[in-house]
């Protein structure tokens, strides 16, 4: 599903000045399965998601997703790759000036599915992660807990294949925090492939998943039922 | 269809909901607006005004009594085949009397005094020439020998040094109104532009979450050019309708200053209403669109 063969990412910062984000990685995720990247701060996990979603390109070795590589996709191809990528972000990253159901739907409307579709598809979603009675809401009137489940539902609605979770509970409390663990992994349960990152160690070893540890733009540790060691 | 009707209400949704930044843009456009208009229509007015002088300057050539009829029809022939001759009339002797005692009909005591005296008007003709730059050339004309004996006087001569003047006056408004008119919409389309680009430039995140949510920039750019398009057909109603209540409450003072220019003005507007509204649409919306289709070209760029 996710195959990294020996990817390097170098950031410029400053003139002829580059720093290994990622060095020679190479992990391969299959489909249904539920992986948790760990790492410090500037360890590589944002950089490996912006692999993903191709909000970058690798310097060196090959990233396919979906049988896609990634050399080969065409600036113009990019938008109908992430359609098929659900991705959650720390920040939630939602449209400010839209509701819930308009930042949803908007999902949807980019892949030009009709009105009528997106009437039925988003109250669904909207049940799943249950803020059935916020939909008329801005993010401003949401807690931190509510909106990251609405950045949940946007990249589920289209039911991808594969769903990319960066530090989806870095933000949150910790009820909060297991709320949205809990809806990670019934949508694991239904089939989708979930990488999520981040550095809680509660989460990550209560949930005795898949553990791919990051240090310093490497993999240091891969562990079928891991654990997060300091 | 659908995704058009789709693109405009989410572009008219986020016109509504960006409240301050569209009235920011409006402000700017109005009011930019409002002057290029003011300033076509003053344009239009003084050349208009320019151009009612211009028909007013013209030659007259008096001839002696000893010319005979048909040597004056001969020359006002000869004179009509030249391009610079927009158009020639000959006056006789019992013409330039009946023009005479019409003009001077209140006048009882100087009519009383023609009575007892032969005709001493002469006759004359009256040519109006395409431009005044003409009019040095033509009278070159009447300085050739055989018409020497039969020409008294020829009117440009006389006024030659202030229709001069009048000319090089009107050429210097025409060229300064144009470069005036140029210079300022040009300023005027760059004000628009940075401030629209300061619109998306605010919103530039909103664009970055499209774009990783799978929107083509296509359908990312398509409801801000919808609402570059609103800013502009609102901007027009608005400045027409600041231009009509000020030409509604200034004509009156403009006629107490300047006499007729009031009403030209408020004249003008009226009679070209349409195509002030068309023109305005045409511009307000071109600046809008190609503003917003220019500012948020470059934060829809994929890697």
């Amino acid at each position: 599903m996710i195959y990294f063969e020996h990817v390097t990412k170098k950031y410029e910062q400053s003139e002829g000045d580059k720093t290994e984000a990622l060095s020679d990685v190479t992990l391969h995720i299959k489909p249904k399965e539920f992986v948790i990247v760990v790492g410090h701060s500037g360890a590589g996990k944002s950089t490996l998601i912006k692999l993903i979603n191709c909000e970058i390109r690798a310097d060196e070795g090959k990233v396919y997703v979906g049988g896609i590589d990634y050399k080969e996709l065409k600036k113009r191809d990019i938008p109908y790759l992430r359609r098929k990528i659900g991705v959650v972000f720390q920040d939630y990253k939602l449209l400010p000036k839209k509701n819930v159901f308009e930042n949803i739907a908007y999902a949807l409307e980019v892949s030009g599915v009709k009105s009528k579709d997106i009437k039925t598809r988003v109250p669904k979603i909207l049940e799943v992660v249950g803020l059935q009675k916020k939909e008329k809401n801005f993010p401003k009137e949401l807690s931190g807990g509510e909106r990251q489940r609405v950045a949940i539902a946007r990249a589920l609605v289209h039911n991808p294949r594969i769903l990319i979770a960066d530090e989806p509970t870095g933000n949150l409390d910790p009820r909060n925090a297991w709320g949205i663990i809990e809806i990670l992994i019934r949508v694991n349960q239904l089939g989708t492939t979930v990488m999520m990152t981040t550095h809680n160690q509660e989460i990550v070893n209560k949930l005795k998943k898949r553990v791919v540890v990051l240090k310093n733009g490497k993999v240091t540790k891969d562990q079928a039922t891991g654990v997060y060691e300091e | 269809m659908s995704n058009f009707l789709r693109l405009f209400k989410t572009g008219l949704s986020s016109f509504r909901r960006n409240g301050w930044l569209s009235l920011a843009s409006i402000t700017i456009m109005v009011l930019t607006l409002i002057t290029m208009s003011l300033f076509l229509i003053v344009n239009v007015v003084l050349n208009t005004g320019i151009q009612t002088i211009q028909d007013k300057i013209d030659i007259s050539v008096y001839f002696n009594d000893n010319a005979k009829q048909k040597d004056i029809i001969s020359l006002q022939d000869s004179l009509a085949e030249l391009k610079e001759v927009k158009s020639i009339k000959y006056i006789s002797k019992e013409d330039a009397l009946a023009k005479y005692r019409k003009q001077n009909a209140n006048n009882p005591k100087l009519l009383e005094s023609l009575k007892d005296t032969e005709n001493p008007l002469p006759p004359s003709l009256e040519i109006k020439v395409t431009t005044p730059d003409k009019l040095g050339a033509l009278t070159k004309v009447f300085d050739e020998e055989q018409y020497k004996p039969y020409i008294h006087k020829v009117s440009y001569k006389e006024n030659q040094a202030i229709i001069d003047k009048l000319f090089k006056a009107t050429q210097f408004t025409k060229q300064v109104g144009l470069g005036a008119t140029a210079v300022f919409t040009a300023t005027a389309l760059l004000i628009i532009f940075n401030t629209i680009k300061m619109t998306i430039f605010a919103r530039r995140e909103e664009v970055d979450i499209m774009k990783l949510v799978g929107a083509t920039p296509n359908f990312i750019k398509g409801p801000f050019i919808i609402e570059g398009a609103i800013y502009g057909i609102i901007s027009t109603f608005i400045s027409l309708l600041v231009i009509a209540i000020f030409l509604y409450f200034l004509s009156p003072a403009l006629i107490n200053y300047f006499g007729g220019v009031g009403d030209s003005l408020s004249d003008f507007f009226l009679d070209n209403i349409f195509a002030l509204v068309f023109a305005q649409l045409f511009v307000g919306v071109l600046i809008g669109v190609l503003s917003s289709w220019l500012a948020v070209r470059k934060y829809v760029k994929l890697n």
